[in-house]
């Protein structure tokens, strides 16, 4: 009965496009040989659907949006360490992680030169801009 | 189909489900014990109702100078108010599961947890960045909210997204709602919890209430109810041949399967009642409600998968399902109990995790919905009680003779 279980149980005209790229860890995913794209393992989504969801996550991260790019690499994880397997998702999940790394290494050194610098690299601008008094002048902290 | 192997295999993965649901529920109360500590330096209830009114503090604001019987009078009227919004707002929402609008619920499920995020996350991260004197500018601080709200509304929105993130975001949203109930005056909050307690019991048990209406609804149309439940992770049984998925509307298909055990899941299905919160109105008005609905919590416990496996090998999710509501209002009995003293603290929480405990196991008794809120709330209510009146003296003075620290 474990056919019904596999992930090809839809698919089953199809040949298999999914051969298991590294036999060494088989025994230590999972019982039945396969691998899965989603980092739930069998209780996430089956190979079709993660491909629709890793190109609109990435898709949707250009919204200002690398948190959800890093999501998408850490939803899509199995598809980045085997290498062979799954290869749309792949190029999807590398791009966003690619994307990810990029933002956050901008973002970083703006807020590191920032916070490290302070008024003696900013001047006056350093108060106007920081966080607590904005939250001051806008009356938003008044609430403990 | 061994009735033995059955109850073994149960016990044996009864611990891990256990684990599933006290965890998520132990963080989110450890979470709002921490801000409160932190956040909350001054202790009268006076400055806090001032700056804190919601639809809880309609009837009556609570003020230092009153005396204890218009302080009780005033919460009872509160809760009162607060007790009939929920109804009121639950019963629309049955009202609109009747009518097939579930696109519309969902679009208000995800416009509400980004109003919780964005708004309440913003104002609690706020908070923490001034008490710290953070160096963070806003620049910064604008697009970590934005993105930290937007994928947490995609973690709510989406059916099938990372389970650890959803996990994950729901206890958030439960943190951000626990916290800011438990800035409401202090007979007002303990008043609303007993009161909640009573209106759970009544709005599951009795055959007119919102949320058995709507349990029974979501059965007959085996359809999963549009509210914030927080899902445990479904236990994976090492020991079957196959694997579980999890499967989301794939039970009739397994019916089908086998025409012998087709009686079998109606009777295996074991519904649980949670609370699930929804939010309506704007911040803006220095108003907020928030609306309760007690949902069952459909269990398809370890009996009928192990059945399906040895049938067809297609097992359903057996995935414990608890109502954010419940996280919430947990977290603010404890969020209360740590405004007085770290000791009532650990009262309240170990009332708490027994109450959930003992509702679980009346749960396998009974095998029918059962509110999860009245124990565990009565439970905690008792315990801060004897723990601030009796407990306190004696360990202070305990402890100032030097006998027991």
């Amino acid at each position: 009965m474990e056919a019904n279980l596999s992930p090809n149980r839809d698919r089953s005209s199809n040949p298999n496009p999914n051969p298991n790229p590294n036999p060494n860890s088989m025994s230590s995913i999972i019982s039945s040989g396969q691998v899965w794209p989603t980092i739930d393992g069998p209780l996430g989504l089956t190979e079709e659907t993660s491909v629709d969801y890793a190109r609109r996550f990435y898709k949707f991260g250009f919204a200002l949006l690398p948190w959800l790019w890093a999501v998408n690499c850490f939803y899509f994880w199995p598809v980045l360490r085997h290498s062979r397997g799954f290869p749309q998702t792949r190029k999807y999940v590398v791009r966003s992680a690619i994307g990810f790394s990029v933002f956050t290494a901008l973002l970083s050194a703006w807020a590191l030169t920032f916070s490290i610098g302070g008024e003696e690299l900013f001047g006056p601008v350093w108060d106007k801009l920081v966080m607590y008094n904005v939250a001051d002048r806008l009356g938003l902290s008044g609430l403990a | 189909m061994d009735r033995n192997q059955r109850h073994r295999s149960i016990l044996d993965s009864l611990g891990e489900e256990l684990i599933g649901i006290l965890t998520p529920v132990s963080i989110c109360m450890f979470t709002v014990v921490l801000l409160v500590c932190l956040l909350n330096s001054d202790p009268s209830s006076s400055s806090s109702s001032a700056s804190f009114s919601s639809i809880a503090t309609a009837a009556y604001a609570e003020s230092d100078s009153d005396s204890s019987w218009d302080k009780l009078a005033g919460a009872f009227l509160n809760s009162l108010v607060f007790v009939a919004a929920i109804t009121v707002a639950t019963f629309v929402l049955v009202l609109l599961f009747y009518l097939r609008c579930v696109k519309f619920l969902k679009f208000y499920m995800g416009f509400s947890a980004f109003v919780v995020l964005a708004n309440l996350g913003g104002e609690i991260l706020v908070l923490l960045i001034d008490r710290f004197r953070f160096p963070i500018d806003s620049v910064t601080f604008l697009i970590l909210l934005f993105n930290f709200s937007v994928v947490g509304v995609f973690a709510v929105f989406v059916s099938k997204f990372s389970i650890l993130i959803t996990q994950g975001y729901l206890v958030v949203i439960g943190v951000l709602v626990a916290f800011f109930f438990t800035m409401l005056p202090e007979w007002t909050t303990w008043t609303l919890l007993v009161a909640l307690a009573i209106y759970d019991i009544a709005a599951v048990l009795l055959p007119v209430g919102p949320l058995r209406l709507l349990v029974e609804m979501a059965i007959s149309r085996d359809e999963d109810i549009p509210a914030l439940v927080y899902e445990a992770r479904p236990v994976l049984r090492n020991d079957s041949v196959s694997v579980q998925r999890r499967v989301w509307r794939e039970r009739n298909s397994s019916q089908n399967h086998s025409s012998d055990i087709e009686n079998a899941p109606r009777e295996d299905e074991v519904v649980r009642v949670v609370r699930v919160e929804t939010e309506s109105e704007e911040e803006d008005f220095g108003l907020s409600e928030r609306s309760e609905i007690s949902m069952p919590l459909i269990d398809r416990s370890g009996e009928s998968s192990e059945t399906f496996l040895e049938g067809i090998g297609l097992g359903s999710s057996g995935a414990i399902k608890l109502g954010l509501g419940d996280f919430i209002f947990y977290s603010v009995l404890v969020g209360r109990a740590a405004m007085y003293d770290l000791m009532t603290v650990y009262a309240c929480y170990l009332a708490i995790i027994a109450g959930l405990g003992v509702t679980l196991m009346l749960l396998s008794v009974y095998q029918k919905a059962l509110p999860a809120l009245p124990v565990s709330i009565m439970l905690g209510v008792v315990f801060y009680f004897l723990a601030r009146l009796l407990l306190e003296v004696f360990v202070v003075q305990c402890s100032s003779n030097l006998v027991m620290f």
